[in-house]
C-alpha cells in the first residue's frame, strides 16, 4: 500500500495545484469561464462520491441523482427563502397559504449545510440497511437504486406546492455568508468550489486507503469469505452508502449555487447515468481519476453540444459503450497498466546491461 | 474442557440428508480429523458449525453458548476460523493485503475507518516467513501458485487467530514436503488452537491427528485414535464401497 498511497498524495496535491492555480490562469481569470469549470468540478464530486460506492465496494448505486438532488434542493430553499419576502413566490401561484413546517429550518444556513450532507445521508443508509441486511447484491443494488430515483423525481415533481414541480426552484438569493455575498461568477467562489473538491478527494483518498477502504475491496470480491473473518459487511456496506450519500448532498449544494437554481432534472435517470459514465471513463477504482473522468467528460460535453446539439447524448452513450470495450478500468487503469509495463521494461533493461546471463534468460523465456 | 459440542445435527438438501444426526464434541486443544469418503457430510459439518449452512436440526454448542442460529460473522467474532476446501483468497488484493483483512481482531466500522489499510499487518510478522511468502507481500494474491494459495489462507487463519479452526483439506494439492510442512504448522498451532482438520492424505493424518472421527452418509461411522480406526471393519467397508 504504502507506494501506492504515496502516489495518491502526489497525484492528489498535484490534481489540487492544477485546479486551483493551474486551471484560473488558463481561463484568464475569467469569471464566465471559471463559472462553467466551477459547474464541472461541482460534478467532480458527485462522481468520486459514486466511485467510493461502487469503485471500492461494487455497489452501482444508480440513485446517486436523488441524493445530489436533495442536497441541490437543500440550499435552493434556503436560496429561495433569502430571496422572498415571506412567502416565495411560487407558494402564492399554488395557493399554498404559509410557509410549509419543512421549510421554516431552511432560514437557517448552518441548519441548510447539515441538512445537504445529513438528509443525503439517512436516505442513503436508510436504503442501504434494507438492502443490505437482506444480503442484495450485485444488479439487484443498481436496480433498486434507480426505482427509488425514478420514485423520488416524481414525488418532487408532484408536490408543486412544496418544490415547485417541474420548473424547479428559481430566482435564487446569492448566498451570504458572514461578511462574504457568494457570487457564483467571482474568483472567490471559484476557489470555494475547488477547495471543497479538494477536501472531498482528500476524504476520499483517506478512505481508499485506511482500513475501512480494504475492508470494502474484500467485500467487494467475496461478502461471504469477508464475514467468516467477522465483519458485519451490512453495516460497511451501509456507511459507505452513506458516506457518498453525504458527499453527493455537498456536490448538490454547490451545484445549486452555480447554476443559481435547482430542477428536477438534477434527479433524472439521465443525469445518473451521466455520473456512472464520468467515473468509468475517468476510473472507478481511483475517486481522483474518477473526479478528472467528470471534467474531462463535461469539457468535452461543453465544446461538443455546441456542435451536435441533439447528438450529444447519443456520443455519451458511444463513449461509454467504447470505455466498457476497450477501457473496462477507465484512463485510470490504461496509465496503471502503461505504468506497470513501464516499471517492468526498465527492469529488464537494466538486468540486461548490467548483467549477461540474464540476457540470454530474458531471450530464452521469450521463445516459450 | 469441552470447546464445541455437536448434538443430534441434521440439514437436509431438497431431501438428500447430507448430515443425518450427527454428535461428536471437540476438547480445547485438540486435533481432530474428520474422514470420510467422497460425499460423506464433512465440508457440510464445517459449513453448519461456522455457518455457511442453517442446520434443519439439532444444536451447536461454542464453550457453553448455542451458536446454531447466530449469523456467522457473530460466530467469527466467537471464535471460529475457516479455511475452505477451494482455496478463498482474495484474488485482487496483494498477499499483505490479504493478511490484513483476515487479522480481523478489530472487525468494527470505527477501527477500521481510524486505521490504515496495512496497520494490523505488523502484528503478524512473521506468519509470512514461516509459510515462505515473505518475498510475495506486493504481489497479488491472484498471481500465486496453487501450492502458495493454499499456503496464503493457512497463513490468513493463522493470522486470524481464532480458538478454533475448522481446515477443509489443507494440504490438497502440496508436495510431500509441503504437506510435511502444513503438519508441523498445525502441531505448533494446537498450543493454543482447537482445531477440526477434514483430511484425505492419511500420512499427514497420521502425523497430527489426536483423534479422528469416520463420517459416512452424513453421520458418524467409527471414532479413535489412528490405529482403532485403521483396524475398524466398518471403516474398511465404507472405504472400499461393499
Ligand atoms: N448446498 C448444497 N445443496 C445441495 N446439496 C449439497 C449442498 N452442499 C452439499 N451437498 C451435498 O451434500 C453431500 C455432502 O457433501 P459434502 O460436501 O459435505 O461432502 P464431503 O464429505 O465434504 O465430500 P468431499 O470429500 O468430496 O469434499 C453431497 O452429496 C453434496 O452433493
Ligand atoms: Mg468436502
Amino acid at each position: 500500500m504504502t507506494s501506492r498511497f504515496h502516489y495518491d498524495l502526489v497525484a492528489l496535491v498535484i490534481f489540487t495545484v492544477v485546479i486551483v492555480f493551474g486551471v484560473p490562469a488558463l481561463m484568464n481569470y475569467d469569471g464566465f469561464e471559471l463559472n462553467t469549470f466551477a459547474r464541472y468540478l461541482a460534478l467532480a464530486i458527485v462522481s468520486m462520491a459514486l466511485a467510493l460506492s461502487w469503485g471500492t465496494a461494487g455497489l452501482l448505486n444508480l440513485g446517486q441523482a436523488a441524493t445530489f438532488g436533495m442536497g441541490s434542493y437543500a440550499m435552493a430553499m434556503h436560496l429561495k427563502l433569502r430571496a422572498s419576502n415571506g412567502l416565495p413566490d411560487f407558494m402564492g401561484w399554488n395557493n399554498v397559504p404559509e410557509l410549509p413546517l419543512i421549510w421554516m429550518p431552511f432560514e437557517s444556513l448552518a441548519f441548510t449545510l447539515l441538512a445537504g450532507l445529513l438528509i443525503p445521508a439517512f436516505v442513503g443508509g436508510l436504503i442501504a440497511i434494507f438492502m443490505f441486511r437482506a444480503r442484495i447484491a450485485g444488479v439487484f443494488v443498481a436496480i433498486i437504486t434507480l426505482a427509488f430515483l425514478v420514485a423520488f423525481q416524481l414525488l418532487v415533481i408532484d408536490q408543486q406546492g412544496l418544490t415547485g414541480g417541474q420548473n424547479g426552484l428559481t430566482g435564487l438569493a446569492q448566498l451570504s455568508l458572514p461578511g462574504w455575498t457568494v457570487d457564483p461568477y467571482s474568483m472567490g467562489f471559484y476557489y470555494l468550489v475547488a477547495g471543497c473538491l479538494a477536501v472531498a478527494l482528500a476524504v476520499g483518498v483517506y478512505l481508499t486507503h485506511s482500513k475501512f477502504g480494504l475492508v470494502l475491496r474484500a467485500i467487494r470480491e467475496d461478502a461471504d469469505r469477508t464475514r467468516f473473518f467477522g465483519y458485519n459487511v451490512a453495516t460497511y456496506q451501509t456507511a459507505v452508502f452513506c458516506i457518498s450519500a453525504a458527499l453527493a448532498g455537498w456536490a448538490g449544494m454547490l451545484y445549486t449555487m452555480v447554476l443559481e437554481f435547482a430542477s428536477p432534472t438534477y434527479m433524472g435517470v439521465s443525469f445518473s447515468l451521466a455520473i456512472v459514465i464520468w467515473c468509468a471513463v475517468g476510473g472507478r477504482e481511483s475517486v481522483i481519476a474518477a473526479a478528472f473522468g467528470a471534467i474531462i467528460v463535461n469539457m468535452l460535453e461543453g465544446r461538443l453540444s455546441d456542435v451536435f446539439v441533439e447528438g450529444w447524448h447519443l456520443m455519451l452513450g458511444v463513449i461509454f459503450v467504447l470505455v466498457v470495450m476497450f477501457m473496462p478500468r477507465g484512463i485510470y487503469g490504461l496509465l496503471s497498466e502503461l505504468a506497470a509495463k513501464l516499471r517492468r521494461a526498465g527492469r529488464q533493461g537494466n538486468a540486461a546491461s548490467i548483467d549477461p546471463s540474464s540476457k540470454t534468460q530474458l531471450e530464452t523465456g521469450q521463445e516459450q | 474442557m469441552q470447546q464445541l459440542q455437536v448434538t443430534d445435527l441434521h440439514v437436509e438438501f431438497g431431501g438428500l440428508r447430507a448430515v443425518d444426526g450427527l454428535s461428536f464434541a471437540v476438547e480445547e486443544g485438540e486435533i481432530l480429523c474428520l474422514l470420510g469418503p467422497n460425499g460423506a457430510g464433512k465440508s457440510t459439518t464445517l459449513d453448519l458449525i461456522c455457518g455457511k449452512t442453517q442446520p434443519t436440526g439439532g444444536s451447536i454448542r461454542l464453550n457453553g453458548t448455542e451458536i446454531s442460529q447466530m449469523l456467522e460473522f457473530r460466530r467469527a467474532r466467537l471464535g471460529i476460523g475457516r479455511k475452505f476446501q477451494v482455496p478463498s483468497v482474495y484474488r485482487d488484493l496483494t498477499v499483505a493485503e490479504n493478511l490484513s483483512v483476515a487479522r480481523s481482531r478489530r472487525p468494527g466500522l470505527w477501527s477500521a475507518l481510524t486505521r490504515f489499510s496495512l496497520s494490523d499487518v505488523r502484528e503478524t510478522e512473521g506468519i509470512l516467513e514461516r509459510v515462505d511468502l515473505s518475498s510475495k507481500r506486493e504481489e497479488l494474491a491472484g498471481n500465486l501458485s496453487h501450492g502458495e494459495t493454499q499456503w496464503l489462507e493457512i497463513a490468513m487463519l493463522i493470522a486470524q487467530d481464532s480458538r478454533l479452526i475448522l481446515m477443509d483439506e489443507p494440504t490438497a494439492g502440496m508436495t510431500i514436503q509441503e504437506t510435511e510442512k502444513t503438519a508441523e504448522i498445525f502441531r505448533s498451532l494446537s498450543d493454543s488452537h482447537t482445531l477440526i482438520v477434514v483430511e484425505h492424505d492419511m500420512s499427514f493424518v497420521r502425523t497430527v491427528a489426536d483423534r479422528i472421527i469416520v463420517m459416512n452418509r452424513g453421520a458418524m461411522l467409527a471414532e479413535g485414535s489412528i490405529e482403532e480406526i485403521e483396524t475398524n471393519e466398518d471403516v474398511k467397508t465404507a472405504y472400499l464401497g461393499h
